[in-house]
């Protein structure tokens, strides 16, 4: 008889029950999500962005569907950081789940004050810096182009915690794998990848952009060939933990993503289409693990035959 | 909140491209109330993933309710080849519905088009009340008009207007509204749903005519359910995401493009 295989994995430090995590900017707080699932479950809740002050977000529409995938130009709309303290940290304080805050800023001083605030809370368990939003250059997108500005950020942030630091890469650069190693060296504990691929649709009827922003971020099914690409490129590239997401649809999908090197994952879109995707691939994985005789997740972590 | 797996008992084509589907669900048909809306698995293994949207039409007894819906693209093609005694994988009664205030007496409901859906289940919740509602329906064309013997059997007065005249007034609901409120006494509470550019004209000549508006608004939404703030509408007091905060909305709080 087989035993129960083991789930557990630590990422930079964090502790978590299985290696399901949400991804930043699908999951809410969620709050919305508690309705449908035991978020105590779940490996880690990743927040979406805060910023240091409240952030209204691009005009709608801002989601247009394509085959297979979605684009969406939020333009991380948020409540701001003190606003996010006192009501979704609050609400996530009841949960026995790590939680990962994603933060974005205009500027250097702007991601490090955000993330002073945070430390000083015992619920968060770590930070993602969002260098990589293509929606909004406050998405820190800017820094998440270029090896230099991304070291830079890092590293002041790096000086401003203790907390587990993940960056966020972008998956719209020519050299990722330069930045991922700039961002190890510069401090970092982890990186995850990927955020949204940049794109467009237009209305032949109308001649217009989908999105009222023109321009948005893809996510879904569509885009996870390259998001497993990427983690098999960086995962040669780097010695610190990657967490891979980017069309996480079930076990089979996941399996792909840590065969290629990821010690997490996370789900994003999946979640809008199926609010227990989560849970279900938690099951799903052990029972794949359980019928192929895996002892322990990390046994198959950058186990691709190539 | 439930998600289920709902059987489809019965599909109607009710007009060209419309149908009507009646679903065996007692946690939603028993817990719906008008203005909420269900969120629909439509393509599972086709190539599109996205949910969509559909207001609850009517509940039709304690253990079923119907969604009424127009083909307009590949989700609403896919649902309208859905058989009879299959699944669908519902999420819902989802968003917040119509209220009505304790001072209303005589309310006044207009749909344009596909809008009659919400409109319907309050004009039936309406019925068993003292309030007394008339109804304004705008169509394309006669070709479009589905059977509205049930609601004419329960608004106290219908009122129809077709693009081409082929039933009712010709013109569009706006026109009818008008027409309405000179030749009627004033309602206390206008509730509306349709297309924007209606809602929109509504909303005004409420404002005109200071009658208390309220509107079921529609933008495309990826959750449903509040988290990934796709869906925003803009209002007074900023962004508000449709799914969550309506799709009910006080008309006076909206900021119209
Ligand atoms: C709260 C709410 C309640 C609704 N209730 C009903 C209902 O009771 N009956 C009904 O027939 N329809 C209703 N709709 C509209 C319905 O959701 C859309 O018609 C449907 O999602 C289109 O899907 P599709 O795949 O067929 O179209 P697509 O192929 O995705 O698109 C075809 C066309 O439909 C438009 N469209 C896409 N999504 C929406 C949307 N959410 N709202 C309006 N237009 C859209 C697209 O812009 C495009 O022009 C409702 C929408 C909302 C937001
Ligand atoms: C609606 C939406 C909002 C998002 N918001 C954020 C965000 O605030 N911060 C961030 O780092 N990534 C954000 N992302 C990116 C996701 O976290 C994830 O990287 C991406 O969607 C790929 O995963 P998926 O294909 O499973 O969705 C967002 C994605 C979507 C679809
Ligand atoms: S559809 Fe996700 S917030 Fe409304």
């Amino acid at each position: 008889m087989n035993l129960k295989p083991n789930l557990r994995v630590e990422i930079a430090g964090i502790k978590m029950k299985n290696p399901v995590m949400t991804a930043s900017g699908t999951f809410g707080s969620g709050l919305e999500y508690s309705n449908f699932i035991d978020l105590s479950k779940l490996g880690a809740i990743v927040t979406k962005g805060v910023t240091l002050k409240k952030q209204t977000g691009n005009p709608g529409p801002r989601v247009y569907e394509t085959p297979c995938g979605m684009l969406n130009s939020i333009g991380l709309q948020n409540k701001g950081v003190k606003n996010f303290i006192a009501e979704d940290l609050e609400f996530l304080k009841k949960f026995n789940v790590p939680v990962i805050v994603n933060v974005a800023g205009n500027t250097i001083e702007e991601y490090v004050a955000v993330v002073e605030q945070l430390s000083e809370k015992d619920v968060v368990k770590g930070i993602e810096l969002n260098v990589s939003c293509p929606n909004v250059k406050s998405g820190g997108l800017s820094f998440g182009l270029n090896v230099k500005s991304a070291i830079k950020l890092t590293s002041a942030v790096r000086k401003t915690t203790k907390l587990p630091l993940i960056v966020k890469l972008s998956p719209n650069v020519g050299n990722i794998d330069e930045i991922a190693k700039g961002v190890e060296d510069a401090g970092a504990d982890a990186v995850s990848l990927i955020n949204t691929i940049l794109g467009m649709a237009i209305d032949p009827q109308s001649f217009k952009p989908q999105l009222a922003n023109i321009v948005g971020g893809l996510s879904g099914p569509a885009i996870k060939p390259v998001a497993v690409g990427m983690v098999w490129k960086i995962s040669k590239a780097i010695n610190i933990p990657i967490i891979g997401m980017g069309g996480i649809m079930n076990c089979y999908d996941a399996l792909e993503f840590f065969l290629a090197g990821a010690k997490a994952v996370a789900v994003g879109t999946a979640n809008f289409i199926d609010p227990e995707a989560t849970i279900k691939l938690i099951e799903e994985l052990e029972e794949f693990l359980t019928i192929k005789d895996i002892s322990d997740i990390s046994d198959i972590v950058g186990q691709v035959k190539v | 909140m439930a998600h289920v797996k709902a059987k489809i008992l019965n599909k109607e084509q009710v007009a060209p491209s419309i149908f009507k589907l009646s679903l065996l669900c007692p946690e939603i048909a028993s817990s719906a109330i008008p203005g909420q809306f269900v969120h629909v698995e439509c393509g599972k293994g086709k190539s599109f993933i996205l949910r969509r949207p559909f207001s609850v039409y009517r509940q039709a007894s304690k253990e079923t309710f119907e969604i009424l819906f127009q083909v307009v693209g590949k989700g609403t093609e896919s649902l309208a080849e859905a058989e009879v005694n299959s699944y669908l994988d519902i999420i819902g009664p989802l968003g917040n519905g119509f209220k009505l205030s304790n001072n209303c007496k005589k309310v006044l409901l207009v749909s344009g088009g596909i809008g009659i859906a919400p409109l319907t289940f309050l004009a039936e919740k309406l019925y068993s009340t003292e309030i007394i509602f008339d109804m304004l329906i705008g169509f394309a064309n006669y070709k479009k008009v589905i059977d509205f013997s049930l609601q004419e059997k329960i608004a106290d007065r219908i009122h129809y207007s077709t693009d081409d005249g082929s039933l009712g007034l010709k013109g569009t609901t706006v026109e009818l509204l008008l027409d309405y409120l000179k030749q009627s006494k004033k309602p206390d509470t206008i509730f509306a749903c349709g297309p924007e550019p209606m809602l929109k004209q509504v909303a005004l000549i409420a404002k005109q005519n200071k009658v208390p508006c309220f509107i079921s608004l529609e933008e495309r939404m990826a959750c449903g359910i509040g988290a990934c703030l796709s869906c925003v509408c803009n209002t007074i007091n900023g962004y508000k995401r449709v799914c969550a905060d309506g799709p009910v909305f006080d008309a006076s709080e909206i900021i119209w493009d």
